[in-house]
């Protein structure tokens, strides 16, 4: 819970390229592997993130790139590191046919736009451009295509916009 | 159209008459627990002090803090870690339960655990409340949301209904039942949804194999499960409730995602491989025998309660722990020892070669006695994901309180009833 990076919020629009596509399931912790779970050191992080899957990974990424992932994206015991991995790289959302709901309420309180967009995975393939309007959870593709997910809660788009629940929590309850 | 348990718990918790399920709304929790542990409490705390400025609580009697991880080794970090929350409980007035075993159990047995109410906590096991008609939310980092604001905004869930029938088999519990639900309806079958268990065979089922499902429930994706409250249920919250509780059931036309129906008395033992609950690693244990261990435990939040050292002594009675297999076993809580000493089991089971473990976390996480490379462990435990009880090049296989006793016996997984023909 500690050490962990302090994002700004995303843009309206995000513009970037699909940076990766997992599959059903995907436990979150792989992204780093979990011996390395335990870690927010930034550089250690950036050797590490996705190594398993792609060396040039960290290299290639720009920011504004998503991550895409299959049903139940972020299965297992998720920690936070990984995300933080990916976050540092620019990585501004998440696009996946369905959530676990561990992951999403964890990394939605930390800001990170999370969209459930049925039909994504057989939509793109890495490095596809791809804009992401996360309010309307819609996505449009290179060709112009546009898929619709489900837009996030009100709430959930104040914690987004806010840059995080913990600085949302502080305009409205800090007595400081 | 009628309401879910869960629908009826959170229109009570928002202070409102009626929630359907996809509202998104603040509730009001009736008790926000933690654990405390590094990162995690002594952030919240220092957080809910310094950044917010909160300095007195309106209502401290809501807040609930157990001290039931990291108290094995006895060191130096073990107790700055505690008095941290020691001195952070004194100084808001927070009733601290130090040392009297997992907190999900000691929540039931110091009666939080109410039919009607609604507990969050960071840890998503909390969901073992359901076995009493609560509705527990394992809510993460939102925990400081409750704590700073007294509510927290949720998305009302829906509900999946199991109907349960028949009684379970000889060396079957409701361990073998959660993960046959997984394998049969996926990791995310009841995705942010509740299950909701009702039918003759849930009256049937005693309460220990009631938290021991429903405090699962996160491995089907669910975010937590409750039983229909009924006498059992009842009568445990009467004896124990330190407030006033409305016991709620659901409408006969609430409205569900699915109805599943399940004979418990067709369930057979179940065994997990290494990695994950997910569906695919599921196993009749039947097809595992063989397979060789080295480390076996009975304990974690979602076992180790009177009826699973039962199980165990039943197994175990004049037989012993097979050479070369370490078998620990770890009562849930303090009072459950006590129980198990004054029956006399945790003597059948040191007779068989068990060591037995003061109640705590510490196993469950790989903080007492880690799992070293290469070794095969057979588990109660709740999470058998790499590196989760030791080393990360440690297997770690799940079942039942029947199939761990019965797998320490023969030195390789084996069901209960393998061993009960021998």
């Amino acid at each position: 819970m500690s050490a962990a990076r302090d994002y700004p919020p995303p843009p309206d629009l995000i513009e970037g390229r699909v940076a990766w596509v997992f599959g059903d399931d995907f436990d979150i912790d792989l992204v780093i592997g979990v011996e390395n779970i335990k870690s927010y050191d930034a550089e250690f992080l950036r050797s590490k993130v996705m190594q398993a899957y792609d060396p040039t990974f960290a290299d290639r990424v720009r920011p504004g790139d998503v991550i895409v992932g299959g049903r139940n994206f972020g299965y297992g015991h998720p920690h936070y590191p990984p995300m933080v991995a990916l976050r540092d790289l620019g990585i501004a959302a998440v696009l996946a046919e369905s959530f676990s709901p561990g992951f999403w309420r964890g990394e939605t309180y930390n800001g990170m736009p999370l969209l459930t967009v049925p039909g994504i995975t057989d939509a793109v393939t890495t490095g596809d451009d791809v804009s992401v309007d996360w309010r309307k959870a819609a996505v449009t593709l290179a060709d112009g295509a546009r898929l619709h997910g489900t837009p996030p809660s009100d709430r959930v788009v104040r914690v987004i916009e806010a840059g995080g629940s913990l600085k949302l929590l502080l305009a409205e309850h800090s007595r400081v | 159209m009628g309401s879910t348990i869960t629908e009826k718990i959170l229109a009570r918790a928002a202070g409102t008459d009626a929630v359907q399920a996809g509202d998104n709304l603040p509730a009001r929790p009736d008790y926000m627990i933690a654990y405390d542990f590094p990162g995690y409490t002594d952030v919240m705390f220092r957080q809910m002090h310094d950044d917010f400025g909160i300095r007195t609580l309106s209502d401290p009697e809501r807040y609930v803090i157990f001290i039931d991880h990291m108290l094995t080794k006895g060191n130096e970090k073990e107790q700055e870690v505690h008095q941290v929350t020691r001195d952070w409980c004194d100084f808001y007035g927070i009733e601290l339960h130090e040392a009297r075993g997992i907190g999900h159990q000691v929540m039931a047995e110091l009666g939080y655990a109410l039919p009607g109410t609604f507990l969050i906590h960071f840890d998503g096991h909390i969901s073992g409340a359901g076995a009493f008609g609560a509705l527990g939310w394992g809510v993460r980092r939102d925990l400081l949301e409750a704590w700073v604001s007294g509510q927290i905004f949720l998305d009302v869930p829906a509900t999946t209904r199991f109907e349960l029938d028949g009684e379970f088999a000889p060396g079957v519990d409701s361990r073998d039942l959660v993960h046959r639900i997984i394998a049969d309806h996926g990791a995310d079958g009841c995705a942010h949804q509740v299950m909701e268990y009702a039918g003759p065979g849930a009256r049937a089922m005693s309460i220990d194999r009631r938290q021991g499902l429903c405090g699962m429930a996160m491995f089907t994706g669910a975010v937590s499960a409750v039983f229909e409250p009924d006498e059992k249920a009842l009568a445990y919250a009467n004896r124990v409730a330190r407030k006033e509780f409305t016991p709620l059931l659901p409408d006969a036309d609430a409205e569900y995602t699915a109805v599943h129906h399940y004979d418990l008395s067709t369930i057979t033992p179940q065994v997990v491989l290494p990695g994950s609950a997910r569906s695919a690693h599921t196993r009749s244990a039947a097809e595992l025998t063989g397979t060789p261990v080295t480390k076996a435990f009975i304990g974690s939040c979602a076992s180790g309660r009177i009826e699973d050292i039962r199980a165990a002594a039943l197994v175990l009675d004049g037989r012993t722990v097979a050479s070369g297999v370490e078998l620990n076993v770890v009562p849930t809580s303090d009072a459950v020892h006590r129980q198990a000493e004054d029956e006399g089991l945790l003597d059948v089971l040191r007779k068989a070669g068990a060591q037995i473990a003061r109640s705590s976390c510490d196993f469950c996480f790989g903080y007492q006695k880690p799992l070293q490379p290469d070794e095969n462990c057979i588990s109660t435990g709740v999470l058998n994901i790499s590196g989760r009880m030791g080393s990360t090049a440690a297997n770690i296989y799940m079942g039942s309180a029947y199939t761990v006793a019965a797998s320490a016996v023969a030195g390789t997984i084996t069901a209960a009833e393998e061993v009960s023909r021998s």
